[in-house]
């Protein structure tokens, strides 16, 4: 299980002066269902091309089951055992998904006929409508199907989810769990409904602007790190390796830290501030608080780990 | 057996799973013996990780209110022999304290919170 499914160092891409992905570090290991959170244009996307050979890194290095995506003989074994959900599925459009089972099952060597003929049925796809005609529900029901019957060790998948409705979602959600993540398969998924990344995900990774701002187990978010809004006149405040992010709303200033929440309030105490709450924060709130601008003196980014912010008053 | 999750109510997934498993079982809801549903099953049915299924199911093992057979699945397990009293204290005095604060902070009295308690025990009914 300590096998990394996923690893890039220093993975960066540039179109022209435009940094797409900068210095990205990532580690997803074997048998994780990792969430990959961001704002649009954050870089998610540009990021799973990279692993998918579809763009090549300007610099830093990536590797997929332990093997480099840049190199066409690896690329080919790389996309035999994962499976790629693109957000915009681009498909033959004039082919049907029974035509479209059968193109893609030659080129690999896990197919199976079975796990497809069942999930045609399950997920309830209209097998013989040409591609283009279908619903994006269905499109992309498609486009999972083709997936997990090609028996893909990982699957990575660009905003599944993205315009479907709730009963499509929960049917998505199931066929996830039942038919990849208990088999210990592993999961790197990009995603905007927090609430679902909440409910599969045992890992999240929260990307700005290309960089990646944190890196964590879900439960050690749920367990550790809390939210603590303090009041006080210019809140000096030492350097704190536990501090995520710190905003100014008036006369209170929220403070999210990764862990030692207590310790935390009580050296802000120890400096005249009232403490007004310390609590546990959702993945939605502590996303919103990383990600938001207007009122945020966090330095970006630090690396894979909660970001260090060294100083500030 | 009917569990449910709440996602908005700021608990952790397997401390609700392992909170309702609980209290079918003192409420007589889920008797000595009877199997809970496999990991994987749950897991599908409630639509989260497995492994939050596993590790309510790991809590629950260590806390004797199941047994699981190897190979075989998770039963309820017949009462909690295995359990010393003062380690029975140690695990609900979080939970004692958490009240207490909560009663305070609340500006409700002593006698009023213990209250509170007697009625909740009262609702299980059963051994005195």
């Amino acid at each position: 299980m300590s096998e990394a499914a996923i690893l890039t160092e220093g993975l960066s891409k540039s179109f022209g002066a435009q940094a797409a992905v900068s210095e990205l570090s990532l580690k997803i290991q074997s048998g994780a269902v990792y969430g990959f959170l961001g704002r649009n244009g954050a870089g998610k996307t540009t990021t799973m091309r990279m692993l998918l050979g579809l763009v090549r890194p300007t610099k830093g290095s990536a590797r997929v089951l332990g093997l480099d995506p840049t190199k066409e003989p690896e690329l080919l074994r790389i996309l035999e055992r994962v499976g790629f959900v693109p957000q915009r599925k681009q498909l033959y459009g004039w082919a049907t998904p029974a035509e479209l089972v059968r193109m893609n099952k030659a080129y690999y060597p896990r197919w199976s006929d079975d796990a497809a003929a069942g999930l045609a049925k399950r997920l309830e796809i209209p097998m013989n409508m040409a591609f283009k005609k279908l619903s994006i529900g269905n499109q992309s029901k498609v486009a999972l199907l083709l997936a997990l019957a090609q028996g893909a060790e990982v699957l990575i998948l660009d905003e599944p989810t993205a315009g479907l409705d709730p009963v499509m979602v929960d049917e998505i959600l199931r066929t996830l769990i039942e038919d990849h993540i208990s088999q210990g398969r592993t999961i790197f998924v990009s995603s905007h409904h927090l609430g679902e990344v909440e409910q599969i995900c045992d890992w999240v990774g929260i990307l700005e602007e290309g960089r990646l701002l944190l890196e964590s187990r879900l439960e050690e978010i749920r367990q550790e790190f809390r939210l603590v809004i303090a009041s006080g006149e210019g809140l000096p405040v030492a350097a704190s390796p536990d501090l995520v992010s710190a905003t100014t709303d008036g006369r209170f200033r929220r403070y999210v830290v990764a862990r030692e929440a207590e310790r935390f309030a009580a050296e802000l105490r120890g400096h005249g501030a009232t403490i007004l709450e310390v609590s546990p924060l959702g993945l939605r709130e502590l996303f919103l608080h990383l990600v938001r601008k207007e009122d945020s003196c966090t330095p970006g980014n630090a690396g894979a780990k909660a970001a260090p912010v060294s100083s500030f008053s | 057996m009917l569990l449910h999750l709440n996602p908005s109510s700021g608990v952790p997934v397997y401390l609700q799973l392992e909170a309702q498993v609980k209290q079918a079982v003192a409420a007589g809801a889920l008797r000595t013996g009877e199997a809970l549903p496999s990991t994987r099953k749950l897991a599908a049915e409630l639509r989260i990780n497995p492994n939050t299924v596993a590790r309510a199911y790991q809590d629950l093992e260590r806390d004797g209110v199941t047994r699981s057979v190897p190979g075989g699945g998770t039963f309820v397990a017949d009462g909690l022999p295995g359990l010393l009293k003062s380690e029975k204290v140690k695990r609900l005095r979080p939970h004692a304290r958490q009240l207490a604060v909560e009663g305070r902070q609340l500006r409700l009295t002593r006698e009023e919170t213990v209250k509170l308690l007697e009625e909740e025990l009262d609702k299980l009914g059963g051994q005195a």
